[in-house]
């Protein structure tokens, strides 16, 4: 078992395929057929396409803030490829890949970057949470709703993923607390991008890596090669079943880097050396992948035609988004609560106020 | 169809943003997505993408300009739908940047003073807190907050009677009525003299005039000037020059009297080293230069521009022309880039390439010198006991008192004078 072999309290490191695109591990190798690895590059191609539009639309005025998810393509598209309709997902703000194979659209990824409530109503995906943007409280649900499904006896698991900085959070602690003492069927990933916004993991935590923390939870914990694809997609594999087998939860630090910004906010070239980046850039998932096909010989497309078949999908659904009707004053207060409670309703009171006077202004 | 594309917020309420380099040129087609321009702003420096594929039109700014969020960068004549004259704008900015501080990782969040409490249990109370003292910034209602900014209201200096001490629109409507001393109606009292009708024309001031007048009028109150006059005789020079430039012209350089000028100034500027230093009061102490970066002042169409020629000590001769060429070149493209722009040590302006004899140059602040050139004079001089005809180069250098004394500075400009003079003595030196 992954789980046992890989002990994160000797810092090991769960790896398939080296740099190269080379099997290092055959043992722990998934067995996947060539269709399915073709396709898996393929939605990392999409994830990336996508990403770069979508930075592209911020810096055209067009959206606001975003955060870029460039570089966790094989996280994404393992989770994504793993998870089923009736799983659960809470997701934090740079998991764009895991939502769109969960089957959010780009489109709703824009409104909700464009402020549009509507961003949040993932109309063909089941059971997906909005986009926790407060840092670890997606954890804090994540176990709740494992609880619930478990009390409830159904056949559903729930994945749920934090960013290195987020494990300092209180949230972490208490929601990985009870997911050990209660057993809930909840796979929870550390995305160990090496950066909270400036700060590096090494001034993050004196541990010796984060899945150690697994440990004073009682829950498995490993450390993975994040931007492996097959290690990805095995050790969520295992971890499911564990999940599914009634045993309770499991913590995956995936290794991964953040090739771009934090937000559309941030510079990294403030706090970090382009020499760094480049000896990251060798370790980028999707060449690791591409190498590995290139190998086998297993991969025909014209790559570049794709990308720009991808982007063209993802240009309609952006000018879909941006061409809805302009969302209304009530969606700001409206979901939150069944019933609105006083505050709110006079905060509500006092925009509206607001806008009648902005009005006799004109 | 035209489209105007405005500089947007591309950073949680920025307001300005500078150009640091076009991507682009008028005329040129583009793809949507397409990098127009380089633009560093408080937050990031990153290129800006085209909305929309067509042929610019027009571009706005030039390197070293800022943009406020809202203005226009560029104009695209859209493929396909020319022909109708409509000019579409791009969708107003997103936000309209109110700073208030207090921007968070991924949105901005209001922020009160630490004493300004908003505990949860008094939500909906109408009974107001006592405060012990006045927060640096009030809770308010957005209504609040709006009309305050309208009637020109200090927000802050209001106690608020709403929840938690809360400013409401009755508080505002409180504090006009009674017309209270927070009531601020001042205006800052300039000069102003009104004209009739068509006595003047008005411009507003381009980024690049505003950015001159705040440079010049920040050399002039922050150092203190002195400038000094000198001719020197440089008939030996122009022999050589003449001598030289079918040499350059084989490598395609236009050789001018710059070059030696630049090289004559650099190995001078080692003897002296006041003059390749800055003034750092702040911090008591005076700052040398070990590179010498010779700007030189350059005329264009906009307004004065100063790209820098680095290292000029580790350049030939023939080197430090062609470098002019490109700059200037540049400078006439707009092309130049910030980097082109910055580190500049020591200041070359060649007025007398336009007309010019003596003139009183105003140093490029922080640095603590510039050497003003003027027009070559053809005019009697005394050699030796004879009177010959003399060509004579006019010098004027502005130095800053404060770090160079007067005799530092006659000293300098007797060495440059001296090369000028005799170029020889610069291979020898």
């Amino acid at each position: 078992m992954i789980f046992n072999d890989f002990d994160p309290k000797e810092d090991k490191i769960f790896r398939v395929i080296d740099n190269e695109g080379k099997v290092i591990n055959k043992n722990l190798m998934p067995d996947l057929d060539d269709e399915t690895v073709i396709q898996a590059y393929k939605h990392m191609l999409f994830f990336r396409a996508a990403d770069e539009m979508a930075v592209s639309y911020q810096r055209q005025g067009r959206m606001y803030t975003y955060p870029p998810c460039i570089g966790h393509e094989a996280i994404h598209a393992a989770a994504g490829m793993i998870i089923r309709d009736q799983d659960w997902l809470a997701p934090a703000f740079r998991e764009v890949g895991i939502m769109l194979l969960k089957g959010v659209t780009m489109k709703e990824i824009f409104l909700y970057y464009m402020g549009n409530e509507e961003g949040s109503n993932f109309k063909k995906a089941n059971h997906v949470l909005p986009i926790s943007i407060s840092i670890g409280s997606q954890y804090l649900h994540a176990t709740g709703i494992g609880y619930s499904v478990k009390h409830q006896r159904k056949d559903e698991i729930v994945f749920t993923s934090i960013g290195d900085g987020g494990t300092s959070e209180g949230d972490f602690s208490e929601a990985l607390n009870f997911a050990g003492l209660w057993k809930v069927p909840v796979i929870y990933t550390i995305q160990n991008n090496q950066y909270a916004i400036s700060v590096p993991v090494r001034n993050q935590t004196n541990a010796v890596n984060l899945a150690i923390k697994s440990y004073g939870f009682g829950i498995p914990g490993v450390k993975v090669d994040g931007n492996d694809f097959f290690a990805m997609y095995a050790t969520y594999k295992e971890a499911t079943e564990y999940a599914r087998a009634g045993k309770g939860a499991v913590l995956i630090e995936a290794l991964t880097y953040r090739k771009g910004a934090h937000t559309t906010s941030d510079d990294p070239t403030k706090y970090r050396t382009k020499e760094e980046e480049l000896e990251w850039a060798k370790t980028d998932p999707m060449i690791r992948l591409k190498k590995y096909m290139d190998n086998k010989g297993i991969w025909k497309e014209n790559e570049e035609e794709l990308i720009e078949k991808y982007k063209l999908e993802v240009d309609k659904q952006f000018e879909e988004a941006e061409n809805m009707a302009p969302y209304k004053l009530e969606d700001v207060f409206n979901y939150m609560y069944v019933d609105m409670p006083d505050d709110l309703k006079r905060q509500k009171t006092d925009y509206e106020q607001f806008l009648t006077w902005k009005e006799s202004k004109k | 169809m035209r489209y105007i594309f405005n500089f947007p917020d591309i950073g949680e309420g920025l307001e300005e943003g500078t150009i640091l380099e076009w991507y682009v040129a008028k005329g040129q087609a583009v793809k949507a997505g397409q990098a127009l321009v380089n633009m560093e702003t408080d937050k990031v420096v990153t290129d800006i993408p085209s909305p929309k594929s067509g042929t610019i039109v027009a571009i706005y700014g030039s390197v070293g300009e800022t943009i406020r969020v809202g203005s226009p960068l560029v104009e695209i004549e859209i493929e396909g739908v020319s022909g109708a004259d409509a000019v579409v704008e791009a969708k107003a900015p997103l936000t309209v940047p109110i700073d208030e501080g207090g921007a968070g990782v991924v949105g901005t969040m209001e922020l009160a003073a630490s004493n300004a409490l908003l505990a949860a249990s008094d939500e909906g109370s109408s009974k107001p807190k006592a405060e012990e003292k006045t927060p640096s910034k009030v809770l308010a209602t957005p209504l609040a907050r709006a009309m305050a900014r309208d009637l020109n209201i200090d927000i802050n200096k209001l106690s608020g009677t709403g929840p938690s001490g809360r400013v409401t629109k009755e508080d505002i409507q409180k504090a006009v009525e009674s017309k209270s001393p927070t009531v601020a109606h001042k205006k800052t009292e300039t000069f102003t003299q009104t004209f009739s009708g068509d006595e003047v024309t008005y411009e507003p001031l381009s980024q690049i005039r505003k950015a001159i007048a705040k440079n010049m009028l920040n050399s002039k109150q922050n150092t203190a000037h002195m400038t000094l006059f000198e001719e020197v005789e440089i008939s030996e020079l122009m022999r050589i020059r003449e001598k030289l430039k079918p040499k350059f012209s084989d490598k395609n350089t236009k050789l001018t009297y710059l070059p030696f000028i630049v090289k004559a100034i650099v190995q001078a500027l080692k003897a002296h080293r006041q003059l390749n230093s800055q003034m750092d009061m702040e911090n008591d102490r005076m700052v040398f230069k070990n590179r010498y970066n010779i700007a030189v002042a350059v005329d264009t169409p906009e307004g004065l521009v100063v790209p820098v020629i680095k290292d000029a000590d580790r350049l030939s001769i023939l080197q430090i022309a062609q470098k002019i060429a490109e700059l200037s070149d540049k400078a006439r493209d707009r092309k130049l880039s910030m980097d082109d722009m910055k580190d500049g040590t020591f200041t070359i302006t060649n007025y007398g390439s336009i007309g010019g004899v003596f003139a009183t140059p105003v140093i490029n602040y922080p640095q603590a010198g510039i050497l003003g050139i003027g027009r070559i004079v053809t005019k009697p001089i005394v050699k030796g006991d004879q009177i010959v005809v003399g060509h004579v180069l006019p010098l004027s250098l502005s130095v800053d008192h404060r770090i160079v004394d007067g005799g530092e500075a006659s000293r300098f400009i007797n060495q440059v004078m001296e090369y000028l003079s005799n170029p020889v003595l610069m291979l020898v030196e």
